[in-house]
């Protein structure tokens, strides 16, 4: 038997619809994933086989889809539902510097929904400071997208070189990042205090508009994490190009630096 | 027939004995009951003999099997003779509710394709995304989880002027809208990838638009369900959403033609559709269907719990007794037959058995997905429905479910006579120019980037491949299968309705063919394909006529590429406003690819590389683009011989193994002059051909004509020799080569057209753009 590796839950409700071929990734790349609905968490199942406690995880992802429809605002209501539910425990998980949470298009949406993202130091679940808004073109779009790593606090990368350029496709019709420029939150609080994860940026790896961004986020931001580096979330889908077959046909032209995909970025998570 | 007292139902009954039959006839149609004066008589005649009147729920449940759309009473002696019966389908694993097919010991996959058209005439939006959840239900009844949508949809034309528009119809442009926004809001929502489809503009569909919707799902062989109940005493679970009113009568508005009236009348027929429960059901039912909890299956759709109940158990052979007020609802009143008809959606029944039910219980409430247990299978034959404890509807399952199946007159299409088109006196460049910038030749990507194609991580070639910054079309969709292996299955949609208003037999096996070629073109193996025919009203027998030569055509295709049509669907009175369609079946093509790793995609490769011809070209252009375009009454056809087809696209399967062919594109609407630039625009290269010409083939026909089948491939010179020996068996000939831009045209010895294809790219590609 090999070596279990990292215990990731995978947390779904009704609506998260990326769980499963995320839960693929981390299987190949040898970690011990598994998808958790919420209420394997908060206790409230017919089993007691199925309840699952997080502080038995090492990571934490909320996947992408459209908890509960999206219907008021994305990750809205799935936030609201952990924030009275499971709040205790979700402090107590990302309190511990070991542990990782992530969130992914959705997730990462649920994440800001929570205040987690780009959150405060100390981690306090507290009121949101930003928000992921309609995108510019006021329409949802699935398109291949970049984004580029310039340096920051994500513990993960530290040994992952500046500049680097990822493949992950996007799909999203809220994810324009608008910060509430409350103190310790405005665009150059996060630049300067390495909570900028990820920016989008064309094939070349340069900055670029729509559709490059494809949301018309500022700063071009595709992803925050928080001020200790622990907490993060990306509006692209890093486990939807985990096989270089996929990234080799949508670069059909040489871009000036090689261009790396989600399963170097699912790795270093692990 | 004897039967105790408290065996007879109660509630309130229609007087069917004493009635004289004008008089039935007419109280029967105010009753909304749609039945022909056969069926009266068979209803006559059964409840004569049970010495009763039926109940008005047991004739709403009648009504909801016989109807067209449920029982495929006038398609279905044709589908047997021609479809049923193929050879092939003795490789399929299950033909319900989806058709299901092996892939090797592991995996299968299940298909199916459906109508969603008049739903969507009426309210594009809501009929579009429950045509999607229909079909999802269909693959997951088979235990398979769907993977794939596809959606093929016809409208008028975009441009119509609103004068020409009949009164109470929606201007295609506002359906065209609505009905990829319903697309789009159900399909990502409920986490299943849109990876194919059409799109096609003509007046003839101007009354009736089509929207149909075709899935794919994967299942583990072990984990196959059948649509039947498996033993006495197995409970009848119903799982998914609430019923409410939605959807009252669905079918019999699905079975009739649209008119002015349909707006006002038909809105409560259209259900309404709800993601964020389809999405947590097919989880749930999944995970049942895993833990081997599910003895049989089947969807509530058409005819609501009637139908569904009705055809789960009769395929076991048995009978059921059901309780109707254990139905969960989602409003106060309603009646028991009303809760017997519903089409409300996001609902699936379950045939459990006793001991399961519990483990059942507990992972749809884990999923927070209603479930209830409304009844259990019984002793054959009788169906017996109880509603507070009191007996409501008491009939022999075979008679409420089997219809009499109908042989209607057919009269064979007389092929018309049309005058040939002159030769062009414009530009090979205006020509050219003017079939990409059409709504029927430009870039799909507006609509292709609506839609989820990417969710669940299993796309290897989206609908649009190319480099990122110049996508352009590809010929099939690849998805992997298993992410530890290199196996793929290819998707890809045709029909050819212009053709086939010419010669239906003709209609129908070309869009079997050239579904296929596109699987080809990949380096993928055709295995099955699943039908939509689309068609206008059963009762004139032209139509019938037109549907039995379609379904030859098909038949005799799929036969030839050694393919199974183990699902269909049957969609008729597709006319509304006095102006039918023209006969359109739809396919959608499964293949198989070996290795997705060498996927051929259609973005030419390098510059110097050499451009071949593989098909023989003919003069025809008949139901071509270029003629819709330009106008015309040509009615010259020429179909593929399918050994030819088959056996070149094998060969093109061996080359792309050996990874000698760098892309390959087949040719269909606009013919060789738009396939080049198609080609050209996926890395923004170019290309310098010269298309064939010779004794009654003039070049501009070369360059336009659709028939026979054809396919360019690009080949490195270094492989040439091999891929020419290979080929040489066959038309094939070397027409050009890959260029660093533009596209160069050549015949009769001179330059015909030179394209700017950097300037012509964003036309192309945003045509549709401001439209959706």
């Amino acid at each position: 038997m090999p070596k279990a590796g990292k215990k990731v839950a995978i947390l779904s409700i009704e609506g998260t619809n990326c769980d499963a071929e995320l839960n693929s990734c981390f299987q190949q790349l040898g970690a011990d994933p598994e998808v958790v609905d919420l209420k394997q968490l908060t206790g409230e199942v017919d089993d007691p086989s199925l309840r699952r406690r997080l502080a038995d995880y090492d990571v934490l992802m909320f996947p992408g889809g459209f908890s509960a429809g999206d219907y008021v605002r994305a990750g809205a209501i799935m936030a609201a539902r952990i924030r009275s539910a499971l709040g205790k425990e979700l402090f107590e998980f990302v309190e511990d510097p070991a542990h990782l949470v992530g969130g992914i298009c959705n997730g990462f949406q649920v994440l800001v929904e929570l205040g987690l993202l780009p959150g405060r130091p100390g981690n306090r679940l507290s009121a949101p400071q930003a928000c992921l808004t309609t995108n510019d073109s006021a329409r949802f779009e699935c398109r291949p997208t970049f984004v580029s790593w310039e340096g920051g606090n994500f513990r993960p990368f530290s040994a992952t070189p500046k500049g680097s350029v990822y493949f992950f496709p996007s799909a999203h019709g809220e994810g324009k990042l608008v910060l509430s420029g409350t103190e310790g939150t405005s665009l150059k609080d996060l630049e300067a205090a390495g909570q900028i994860l990820f920016r989008w940026v064309d094939p070349d790896g340069e900055p670029a508009g729509y559709p490059w961004n494809p949301n018309g986020s500022e700063g071009n931001v595709a992803g925050i994490t928080n001020p200790e580096g622990n907490v993060f979330g990306l509006m692209p889908h890093p486990e939807r190009a985990f096989s270089l077959t996929a990234r080799d046909r949508v670069l059909g032209r040489p871009t000036r630096h090689p261009v790396l995909t989600g399963r170097e970025f699912l790795a270093a998570l692990l | 027939m004897t039967q105790s007292e408290r065996d007879i139902p109660e509630g309130p009954t229609l007087p069917m004995l004493k009635t004289p039959l004008p008089e039935l006839t007419r109280l029967l149609s105010e009753f909304r009951l749609g039945f022909s004066p056969p069926e009266i008589e068979r209803l006559r005649e059964y409840f004569s003999k049970e010495g009763r009147d039926p109940t008005l729920v047991e004739l709403a449940g009648i009504a909801q099997s016989w109807s067209e759309h449920c029982s495929y009473k006038s398609s279905k002696i044709w589908i047997k003779k021609y479809l049923a019966l193929l050879t092939d389908n003795a490789r399929s694993l299950a033909m319900g509710d989806a058709g299901v097919m092996p892939i090797d010991e592991e995996w299968a996959y299940a298909l199916r394709i459906e109508s969603h058209n008049h739903p969507s005439a009426i309210e594009p939006y809501g009929g579009a995304a429950t045509g999607i959840g229909g079909i999802l239900r269909d693959v997951l009844a088979m235990g398979a989880k769907p993977v794939a949508l596809a959606d093929p949809l016809f409208f008028g034309p975009m441009d119509l002027p609103r004068k020409d528009l009949p009164d109470g119809v929606k201007h295609p442009r506002y359906l065209f809208q609505h009905v990829v926004s319903g697309i789009a809001d159900y399909g990502n929502r409920v986490g299943v990838p849109t990876v194919s489809g059409s799109l096609t503009f003509d007046r003839s569909y101007i009354g009736n638009p089509l929207v149909n919707v075709g899935c794919v799902g994967l299942l583990r062989r072990k984990d196959l369900v059948k649509n039947r109940v498996g033993a006495l005493g197995e409970k009848l679970v119903l799982a998914g959403g609430l019923t409410g009113r939605d959807g009252i009568g669905g079918v019999s508005f699905a079975s009739k033609e649209l008119s002015g009236k349909s707006e006002k009348e038909s809105r409560p027929a259209v259900q309404l559709g709800n993601p964020i429960m389809k999405e947590p059901l097919i989880h749930a039912v999944l995970a049942a269907v895993e833990a081997g909890l599910v003895s049989g299956m089947k969807d509530l759709g058409g005819g609501g719990l009637a139908t569904s109940s009705g055809e789960l158990v009769s395929a076991g052979g048995f009978g059921s007794i059901l309780h109707l007020d254990r139905v969960p609802v989602r409003e106060k009143g309603l009646e028991p037959w009303e809760i017997w008809v519903s089409e409300s959606q996001e609902r699936m029944l379950l045939s459990v058995k006793p001991e399961n039910v519990p483990a059942v219980e507990t992972l749809f409430h884990l999923h927070e997905v209603p479930v209830s247990v409304i009844g259990e299978v019984a002793e054959a034959p009788w169906e017996r429905l109880y509603w507070k404890g009191k007996l409501i509807a008491r009939l022999q399952v075979p008679f409420r479910v089997d219809p009499i199946l109908l042989e209607r007159p057919v009269r064979k299409h007389g092929r018309s006579h049309g005058t040939p088109l002159p030769a062009p006196t414009n530009s090979w460049e205006d020509i050219l120019s003017r079939l990409l910038l059409s709504y029927d030749g430009c870039s799909r990507e507006p609509v292709v980037r609506l839609y989820d194609h990417e969710v669940q991580g299993r796309t290897e070639v989206a609908p649009v491949s190319g480099d990122v910054r110049t996508p352009t079309h590809s010929d099939a969709t690849i998805l992997r299968i298993d992410p530890r292996g290199p196996k793929g299955l290819a998707l890809a949609v045709a029909s050819l309705p212009f053709v086939g208003a010419i010669d239906p037999e003709v209609g129908g096996s070309e869009a079997v063919v050239e579904a296929v070629r596109n699987l080809y073109a990949t380096g993928a193996r055709p295995d099955a394909l699943t039908d939509c025919l689309n068609f206008g009203n059963p009762e004139d027998p032209a139509v019938m006529g037109d549907f039995e030569s379609t379904l030859r055509g098909l038949a005799t295709a799929a036969r030839g590429f050694g393919m199974a049509v183990p699902s269909g669907n049957v969609s008729f009175y597709n006319l509304g406003f006095g102006s039918g369609i023209p006969p359109t079946p739809v396919v959608l093509a499964v293949g198989i690819h070996p290795d997705v790793d060498r996927v051929v995609t259609t973005s030419l490769h390098s510059p110097g590389n050499l451009l071949y011809l593989l098909g023989e070209t003919d003069p025809s252009l008949g139901g071509s683009l270029y003629q819709r375009i330009f106008g015309g009454h040509e009615t010259s056809l020429s179909p593929s011989d399918v050994p030819t087809v088959r056996a070149m696209g094998t060969a093109i399967g061996e080359l792309a193994r050996q990874g000698w062919v760098r892309s390959c594109h087949d040719l269909s609407e606009g013919g060789l002059g738009v396939a080049l630039p198609e080609m050209a625009f996926g890395r923004g290269l170019g290309f310098d051909v010269t298309v064939p010409e010779g004794k009654g083939l003039p070049a501009w026909r070369a360059l336009v004509a659709e028939g026979t089948s054809r396919w360019i491939l690009e080949v490195e010179p270094r492989h040439s020799s091999q891929v020419e020996s290979a080929l040489s068996r066959f038309a094939f000939r070397q027409i050009g080569k890959v260029t660093p831009s533009e596209g160069i045209y050549r015949a009769e010895g001179k330059i015909q057209a030179r394209l700017d294809l950097a300037a012509l790219y964003p036309q192309w590609r945003d045509f549709l753009r401001g439209e959706r």
